[in-house]
């Protein structure tokens, strides 16, 4: 990732002086102007002109979250004129660990109001625009249009491919990253923007051409239900300041940036690069996990871009609905659900507990074990999903003691079978346990009762015990 | 992460965010040569499930460069001893 230094190195066919005239280009910087980005400025391959193309840019953050946040400040700090920030959630306590532009005073702030307020203080010359609600395919091409280059910081699948099918109709090229947990992914897509259902030659990829359909619907993660790690996601959103500062500042953000012919381009403009990050907790510091991946260009047959895409992909079709985005990334609806004998609320098993109805029996608690370590309900043994799924699989396959699956030790003449009760965060892991548990046999045929506690450790929280520390 | 040289025969396989939950691994070897084509079906052998769940919505790379899987009638691709194959399921979140 190098920047494109010199006027004379740029790729044939970008015509900025010419552009530049009419727009304040060859005006001077001011003091102020001047004072503030002198340090960035004498960077070699910068200077007064990328400092100007910087100042008269427009740059769209969607997404005021743990990559916005980052994002917008490095891209405000360096000086891009105009900045737009979509997003229509709130501030909230459990976001600051990683969304470093809001603080502890603006909980319950509108994020949009509590970064601006934020990137007011960091640089006043700016012009910021706040969008305070969610962006949809009804808004999604009017807000765009209305700026040079985009960067994804949003947090779900139909979001990101919405993103980038209208940056790729709209002709902007978009930054596009993501994180969770302790894994961070980059990559710039549709740049040099090139216009839609262009395929002679080699050009940049869409959202699409590189991840051709989201993950099912039950295996999607939000960070609110897997966790984040601050540091890795901060990286992610400085990183896409970096690459958009680097296209605005080398005018590659123009669609006349596309080289004539790729095969010669020497500043390896369609070589498009995925940067993947892993964070390992348990490693020993360094080597650095970074890795960048080469990615391939736009795809023939894609949806959005490909030789048809006109066909299949339009402003007024997204804007109507279609493609539907919700359905093409599924429905978050909760999977299955038993048969009510084989289910008890929290509040009966309590119930149940502490009128010596259950002396003897078994209760798993399915959720991971760094949630287990903030507490659980006395008694419990935790087996975390993952685990006992894969646990499961192999036992299908290679045979074996379906009971060696509990962690606890049961002789096979005991004619007391104790039941099994199983717990989890929210209540669809239980339900899941316990019907691969009975598709093993655990069950020994209906004499063991299994039983899923309806709601899980939510429920227990809501029912039971108001004190415990449920996250 | 460190990745280390498979063994003779072997190429070193990379999971990376949801393959690392589905496998419990970062890292694996396994034998080689073996058809692109035939890479799924030896993982969902191994890890019963990880082709829906995982591998459908993965993007493949044989040493760090995007390959696509071979669809019936288009050419395949062998993965050789000592290459580095990662599947990289996308990330949303953000
Ligand atoms: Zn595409």
């Amino acid at each position: 990732m190098q920047l494109n230094s010199t006027e004379d190195s740029r790729p044939n066919g970008v015509a900025i002086a010419t552009n530049g005239e009419h727009n304040g280009f060859s005006r001077r910087l001011t003091d102020e102007e001047f004072d503030r980005y002198s340090r960035q400025m004498i960077v070699p391959g910068m200077g007064r002109e990328a400092q100007l193309r910087l100042i008269n840019s427009k740059v769209l953050i969607i997404g005021g979250g743990g990559l916005g946040c980052p994002a917008a400040q490095y891209v405000a700090g360096a000086g891009v004129g105009t900045i737009g920030i979509i997003d229509g959630d709130v501030v909230e306590p459990s976001n600051l660990h990683r969304q470093v532009g809001h603080a502890t005073s603006r909980i319950g702030m509108k994020k949009v109001d509590s970064l601006i307020t934020h990137l007011r203080d960091l640089n006043p010359l700016p012009t910021y625009t706040p969008y305070t609600y969610p962006i949809s395919p009804e808004n999604a091409a009017d807000i765009i249009s209305q700026y040079d280059l985009v960067l994804d910081c949003t947090d779900n699948p139909a979001t990101r491919y919405l993103i980038s099918d209208v940056c790729v109709l709209l002709c902007k090229p978009l930054v596009s990253a993501a994180s969770i947990q302790k894994s961070g992914q980059l990559i710039v897509l549709n740049c040099p923007p090139t216009p839609q259902g262009k395929v002679d030659k080699k050009y940049p990829p869409c959202y699409r051409c590189c991840f051709r359909k989201p993950p099912p619907a039950n295996t999607q993660l939000s960070c609110g239900e897997a966790g984040i790690m601050g540091p890795v996601v901060g990286l992610m959103g400085v990183a896409q300041a970096g690459e958009a500062i680097k296209i605005l500042a080398s005018a590659l953000h123009l669609p006349s940036s596309i080289p004539s012919n790729p095969e010669d381009d020497p500043h390896n403009l369609i070589q498009p690069t995925l940067l993947i990050y892993s964070y390992d907790l348990t490693a020993a510091p360094g080597p650095f996990t970074f890795r960048a991946l080469k990615m391939a260009p736009r795809k023939k047959n894609c949806f959005a871009c490909g030789e048809n895409s006109p066909q299949t992909l339009t402003l007024e079709g997204v804007k109507s609905g279609n493609p539907n985005y919700i359905q093409f990334c599924g429905i978050q609806t909760p999977k299955i659900v038993l048969p009510e004998q084989d289910r008890i609320t929290a509040s009966a098993y309590h119930a149940a507990r502490q009128n010596g109805q259950l002396q003897n029996h078994i209760l798993l608690d399915t959720r991971e074990k760094e949630h287990f370590s903030f507490g659980s309900i006395d008694g419990a043994v935790n087996v975390p999903f993952g685990k006992l799924l894969m646990k499961a699989a192999t036992i299908k396959r290679h045979g074996g003691d379906a009971e060696e699956i509990l962690p606890v030790e049961i002789s096979e003449d005991q004619k007391d079978v104790p039941p099994i009760f199983v717990v989890c965060r929210r209540g669809l892991d239980s339900q899941e346990a316990v019907e691969k548990l009975k598709e093993l046999g655990v069950d020994r045929g209906g004499k063991r009762k299994i039983v899923d506690i309806i709601g899980g450790m939510k429920a227990w929280k809501e029912e039971v015990d108001p004190s415990f520390p449920f996250i | 992460m460190t990745t280390p040289k498979p063994p003779p025969g072997h190429f070193t396989i990379l999971y990376f965010a949801s393959a690392t939950s589905f496998t419990a691994k970062n890292v694996e070897s396994l034998p080689a040569p073996l058809s692109l084509k035939k890479l799924f079906d030896v993982l969902e052998e191994r890890y019963k499930g990880i082709k829906d769940s995982v591998l459908d919505h993965s993007l493949v790379t044989i040493n760090l460069a995007y390959v696509d899987i071979p669809e019936e009638g288009e050419e395949d691709v062998i993965i050789k001893e000592g290459d580095e194959v990662a599947i990289i399921p996308p990330v949303s979140s953000g």
